[in-house]
């Protein structure tokens, strides 16, 4: 009998998907488990362990990938080089942390690598000045900014500039620390909780125009 | 309220209860599944550059397959023979295998019943090239788990009881059904 799952779950996940049973009760990185025997093959290149590894990781990728870049073609492309680099990697894979994490950090790697080449094309930096670089966008958003105006908590996150988007995902989300951020993005921890802050400000009117926040949570739980 | 709490929410400027609003707003957004083509693009690409090694074609459950379509024609070969013409609905499947899984017990009759239903979706039309999103993603939501269950089937590491292994075969069964239904009602949608 296999070993690390029992049949119930061997069958949840076969059943409902590879990884149904956990994505069932939460959809983030490391709360999804896989059969230490899958990983084992993948690290062989067992094409069929790879496309399970994929099927279970690939909406989080692609989740955290289009959070980032707001543009799914390059979230697309970004999940590719993300699970082509996951094939390339996985034989130095130790177990240290779960597989989740540890594709999360290699898709946290990359799409900020995109976005630094994106910035950079656009001569834009990862520079404290990132408010006067992004006056365009802030501008072309302001109306949402209104209080009276509905805007719920998924535009209201996508219209924040890059940076500080990216910031609150990585610490609000995916529970990175102002060191880890800081790390990823080659600043330092006070530049993560400045953007922290400056988002929080942009975001602030959303929370103080009722309860959108939980009632988008609700609608989406209820759904 | 620690101290440590109070000096972030100066830093950030929210207070703990639109901070816990907010993070668990966020945490509640809807994820986003990428298309379906994406992942035949890094397997390409994992082939193209060595990575991935192609799929051996001795899934196990491949063997009990042909087993049965084994005796399946077996079965055909004992009633029909050149001197004498064929006999109406020899074919399917051997006498001392029921017709309908739903009431068999035996693991053969599945075995059966799904290549079958195999064989009767190879008979449909290709699917069109222009499809609804609803049934094309429910489709693929059915592939997806054929696909799993032969992967558990066929897991070379993996040793299972004929009960579990009978489950896994009903539930392809199962699906192959929905599959073919699908297939054949969008065929016929198709057609006219």
């Amino acid at each position: 009998m296999r070993r690390g799952l029992s049949l119930p779950e061997r069958v949840v996940a076969t059943f409902f998907g590879p990884a149904a049973s956990k994505l069932a009760v939460m959809s983030k990185f490391a709360d999804i488990t896989l059969d230490p025997g899958i990983i084992r093959r993948a690290a062989k290149g067992d094409a069929r362990a790879h496309e399970i590894l994929y099927r279970s990781f690939a909406t989080p990728v692609y989740s955290l990938c289009l959070r980032f870049t707001r543009v799914p073609a390059h979230a697309e492309d970004l999940v590719q080089e993300t699970f082509i680099e996951v094939m390339r990697s996985i034989p130095r894979f130790r177990g240290d942390a779960s597989i989740g994490t540890w594709i999360r950090r290699i898709a946290v790697s990359k799409a900020l690598m995109f976005l630094r080449s994106a910035w950079t094309s656009r001569a834009q930096s990862l520079g404290e000045d990132w408010e006067e670089i992004n006056l365009g966008n802030a501008a072309d958003t302001n109306t949402a900014y209104q209080p009276d105006v509905a805007m719920d908590l998924d535009s209201a996150l996508g219209s924040l500039p890059d940076v500080s988007r990216t910031v609150v995902w990585l610490h609000d989300v995916e529970g990175f620390t102002h060191k880890e951020i800081a790390e990823l993005m080659g600043k330092t921890e006070s530049f993560s909780k400045s953007q922290l802050s400056r988002a929080y400000q942009r975001l602030r009117p959303l929370l103080e125009t009722g309860d959108e926040v939980d009632d988008h949570a609700a609608a989406w739980r209820s759904c | 309220m620690s101290a440590n709490d109070k000096d972030e929410d100066m830093i950030y400027g929210l207070t703990a209860d639109e901070r816990l609003r907010l993070q668990s707003g966020l945490a509640a957004l809807p994820e986003t599944m990428p298309p379906r083509a994406v992942w035949e693009r890094i397997r390409e690409q994992g082939e193209a550059e060595g990575l991935l090694k192609k799929p051996a074609r001795t899934r196990s459950w491949y063997l009990p397959s042909g087993l049965a379509a084994a005796l399946v024609t077996a079965a055909v070969l004992m009633v029909w023979s050149p001197d004498q013409p064929p006999v109406q609905n020899a074919l399917t499947v051997p006498d001392s295998l029921p017709t309908n899984a739903q009431d068999a017990d035996g693991l053969k009759a599945l075995m059966v019943e799904s290549r079958q239903l195999e064989s009767d979706l190879r008979a449909i039309p290709a699917a069109p090239r222009v499809m609804r999103a609803g049934t094309a993603a429910t489709i693929a939501e059915i592939e997806d788990r054929i696909a799993a269950i032969d992967y558990q089937l066929s897991d070379p590491d993996v040793s299972l009881s004929p009960e579990d292994e009978k489950i896994f075969w009903r539930e392809r069964v199962r699906l192959m059904k929905s599959l073919v239904g699908l297939r054949y009602a969008q065929a016929q949608r198709n057609a006219l």
